[in-house]
């Protein structure tokens, strides 16, 4: 039974940070059809940098923080070589973010190196019904709770919020009424940078990342975002900590090595069952 | 098109005239270009002609590999190995697909680079393949009497398997099936009401991209003689596309032109990075900036890819030698 | 840039698509309180007109001024499906600023009513309603409205014809009515333009619209017919 729980705490864990890579890709795809191939790199790029920052003294939370910014710069840029010219279809787009992905790489080598990176996080852990589970986990379910809150709050309240979900409900409405497409696409982009960047901070105490984490942090995140269905951020919540435990359990109860692998077959069946019940050429699927 | 024909035959027997020259280095690099630019020509063609996106074209390459590896380790004769290649990767590309091909756009996209990921575990598990450590010792390919051992003799091979991969392509593309494809890619709901069977042609240019990678992976397996779930990282499946995008997606010669010009330049960038003074990382970060540089600026500013431009080119100056025909 | 009476005036506009022309040479005004019908079959350049107005397309020659706000209602209503109708009306004023509803709601009292609902779950003439409230939102001086009546029963056309015709006269809002239907765009309207294949075919006063052969045919069918 402890070891039950275990598992399903380190996944709630992990879970949390596919299901803020998630709301990212999510929030970008909505407002401007595109998926950001680049999403895992905000993470990345902010665990880096939140590192390097403390190391240089900054102390807890105004490193994350400052991180996460820098993170949302990241989004941004990438939201103007994604969406910033004109007429670029959205599979264009796509692989523009992959381009942008790449890029990223060679300046993350080039700043810090190709060695895997970590920092502390809350140091300690709790102990409680004969579990030790680090203090971080506890970090980690709070921050993204909060976020997620926040999320809701701003698209449910506040006009710019309602002006992004109008954006991806209707961009040619929401041109005439004057809201301006491109600069939305870009706050999305923001957004998801900074989404993204949370992530990364809350999950990097607990695994060090390299610059090639951000393939497997973006996989689970769609995975998440795909389980969720592409349409409210919040969803996307459910969608990562079910992925998070279903893949801690087959880490702890099979065989370590399946558990992407598994985990990823799931999603695809889901997928797949899913298309399969719609009726064929049911019109553009996005 | 005629023109584009006797463009593609000139520049394979230059192609194969190169081969017969140079040294080993060169050789080495041939290869290379060779075995991508057969993969590239599928992807190409895949994602230009039939408008599905695949980000798991590695995962064929390695499957193919590791066919003739496994096949060969166990007592096959080398051809034997090489043939099963493309079929085993036909093969695996007819069964994913049947499901995957449901999916589109973007869920397609994600779906092949999920199938790359669970092959590569799955491979690593297998003993018969030799799990995460590989798989030692493929015997050198030997056909008749002839054991290709020497990197000129894999160019020569890999130049034959591009020359059928780009006549094979060439056919489907000015046939009937071909144009049937064409009109998939723009529009599945009029493809299917001119009578086109949608999910059966899909399927063919899965498997048929497929094979090419396949056969171009068996080859590498004999090559290099060894195999290891680290030599087809996701990256090699995102290789292809990049080549595919910046030669030009749904063209023979983009495919040719696309790995050309990736591989080349990675090639001098490497150099150019192991000069003494640049520091250990440097190769990587340049290729790394280089290509995602190209991929960016050929999707945005060139979305025919390069061959839109010298196709063109190489038409205008066909057109005055032969004054009077039309093309 | 002082256009007189003139809140809208375009002159030999043209307008292409790639190598198609689907305006060539367009001329017409709308003058402050009026109602101006634009009448054409499908395909002849109406919904080109509008958003060469609203400047979602862009010119390739001649001139359109604008004085004063005009607010544009697509055809198909567009309303953005995921919100709700307070929602929908309130992105309206996202130029202006002003996000009173109050005074839309009085106009539209239908609207009051489903106010807190999903915007994509309403009837075809709510959701015209829904348009014209959010077009309302922006405090314009002219109204340009597309296909008002498409898809919708005449019940239904009728309430939102009422609803223009009043707004037209207790706020003196401008109306340039867009329509394949020439017998409501004519009913509403003094004055009119009849579109074909880019191309102003005629104009003038809907009463000398409505007599003239070349209309009755083609535009008026059997109800033209019958009253010649």
């Amino acid at each position: 039974m402890s070891a039950f729980l275990s598992y399903v705490l380190h996944g709630i864990a992990t879970g949390s940070s596919f299901a803020l890579v998630a709301s990212g890709l999510v929030i970008i795809y909505r407002v401007t059809r595109v998926v950001n191939l680049a999403q895992g790199t905000f993470a990345v790029f902010a665990a880096f940098m939140a590192a390097t920052l403390l190391g240089a003294g900054l102390p807890h939370g105004a490193a994350e923080i400052l991180a996460v910014l820098v993170a949302a710069i990241l989004g941004l840029l990438a939201g103007v070589v994604a969406v910033g010219k004109r007429g670029t279809s959205p599979q264009a787009s796509l692989i523009a973010t992959l381009g942008f992905a790449i890029f990223c790489y060679a300046l993350e080598i080039l700043i810090w190196g190709d060695q895997p990176q970590s920092f502390p996080g809350l140091a300690g852990s709790f102990e409680y019904l004969e579990l030790e589970f680090p203090k971080q986990y506890a970090v980690i379910v709070v921050v993204t709770l909060v976020v997620f809150a926040l999320l809701e709050a701003f698209f449910e309240w506040t006009y710019v919020g309602k002006a992004l979900t109008a954006c991806a409900s209707n961009p040619y409405a929401a041109t005439l009424v004057g809201i301006g497409v491109v600069r939305m696409s870009l706050l999305g982009f923001m957004l998801g940078g900074a989404l993204g960047g949370i992530a990364g901070v809350l999950i990097a105490p607990l695994s060090p990342m390299s610059y090639d984490s951000d393939l497997s942090l973006f996989v689970n995140g769609f995975a998440s975002a795909i389980l969720a269905g592409l349409k409210r951020p919040v969803f996307a919540l459910a969608g990562g900590l079910v992925l998070g435990i279903v893949e801690a359990l087959i880490a702890g109860y099979a065989k370590a090595s399946y558990q992407s692998a598994l985990a990823l077959l799931l999603t695809l069946a889901i997928l797949v069952v899913q298309a399969a019940r719609r009726p064929a050429l049911q019109g553009s699927e996005e | 098109m005629r023109t584009e024909l006797y463009a593609l035959l000139a520049l394979l027997l230059g192609m194969v005239c190169l081969t017969g020259l140079g040294d080993e280095s060169v050789l080495s690099l041939y290869v290379l270009f060779a075995l991508a630019a057969i993969v590239t020509v599928g992807v190409s063609l895949l994602m230009g002609q039939a408008g599905q996106v695949s980000l798991g074209q590695g995962a064929f390459y390695a499957c193919g590999a590791y066919t003739a590896g496994v096949l060969t380790t166990q007592g096959a004769p080398g051809l034997v190995g090489l043939l099963a290649a493309p079929l085993a990767a036909a093969a695996l590309a007819i069964v994913i697909g049947i499901p995957l091909l449901l999916l589109r756009g973007h869920h397609l996209a994600f779906a092949t680079l999920a199938a790359h990921l669970i092959f590569l575990s799955v491979v690593g598990e297998m003993t018969i393949t030799g799990g995460d450590v590989g798989l030692q010792g493929i015997p050198r390919l030997r056909v008749g009497g002839f054991a290709f051992d020497s990197v000129r003799s894999y160019a020569y091979l890999s130049s034959l398997a591009l020359l059928a991969v780009v006549i094979i392509a060439r056919n489907i593309l000015v046939s009937r099936p071909g144009r049937g494809l064409r009109a998939l890619s723009t529009s599945e709901i009029a493809a299917a009401s001119s009578g086109i069977p949608v999910a059966l042609y899909k399927l063919a240019v899965f498997a048929l991209s497929a094979a090419f990678a396949g056969l171009a992976g068996g080859i590498y397996a004999f090559y290099m003689g060894y195999l290891a779930p680290g030599s087809f990282p996701v990256l090699l499946s995102i290789e292809y596309l990049v080549m595919a995008a910046i030669g030009g997606l749904g063209t023979i010669a983009g495919g040719l032109i696309g790995s050309a010009v990736v591989l080349l330049l990675v090639h001098a960038l490497s150099r150019l990075a192991t000069m003494s003074g640049m520091p250990q990382t440097a190769p990587v970060i340049l290729s790394y900036a280089v290509y995602a540089i190209l991929l960016v600026a050929a999707v945005l500013f060139l979305p025919g890819g390069i061959s839109s431009v010298i196709t063109p080119a190489w038409e205008r100056i066909f057109r005055r030698t032969r004054p009077g025909r039309g093309t | 840039m002082n256009l007189g009476m003139n809140l809208i005036e375009v002159e030999e506009l043209v307008v292409r698509y790639g190598s198609m022309t689907a305006l060539d040479g367009v001329s017409l005004s709308v003058s402050k309180g009026e109602m101006v019908a634009l009448v054409g079959a499908n395909g002849a350049g109406k919904s080109t007109l509008l958003k060469a107005l609203s400047g979602v397309v862009r010119r390739a020659g001649g001139r359109v001024r604008i004085q004063g706000l005009m607010a544009h209602v697509p055809e198909g209503r567009q309303v953005f499906s995921d919100l709700t109708v307070e929602d929908n009306l309130r992105l309206g004023a996202y130029r202006s600023r002003d996000r009173d509803t109050s005074w839309v709601y009085a106009l539209l009292p239908e609207l009051e009513r489903t106010r807190r609902q999903r915007a994509g779950n309403l009837s075809g003439g709510q959701q015209q309603m829904v348009a014209i409230g959010r077009a309302l939102m922006s405090r314009p001086d002219v109204l340009a409205i597309d296909e008002m009546s498409l898809g919708l029963a005449p019940l239904v056309v009728r309430q939102l014809a009422r609803i223009l015709t009043e707004l037209n006269q207790t706020r003196g809002l401008a109306v340039l009515l867009v329509e394949q239907s020439a017998l409501l765009a004519f009913s509403l309207c003094t004055r009119g333009y009849v579109l074909e294949t880019g191309k102003i075919a005629a104009s003038g006063t809907t009463g000398e619209l409505a007599q003239s052969p070349l209309l009755k045919d083609a535009y008026l069918g059997s109800a033209g017919k019958a009253a010649s």
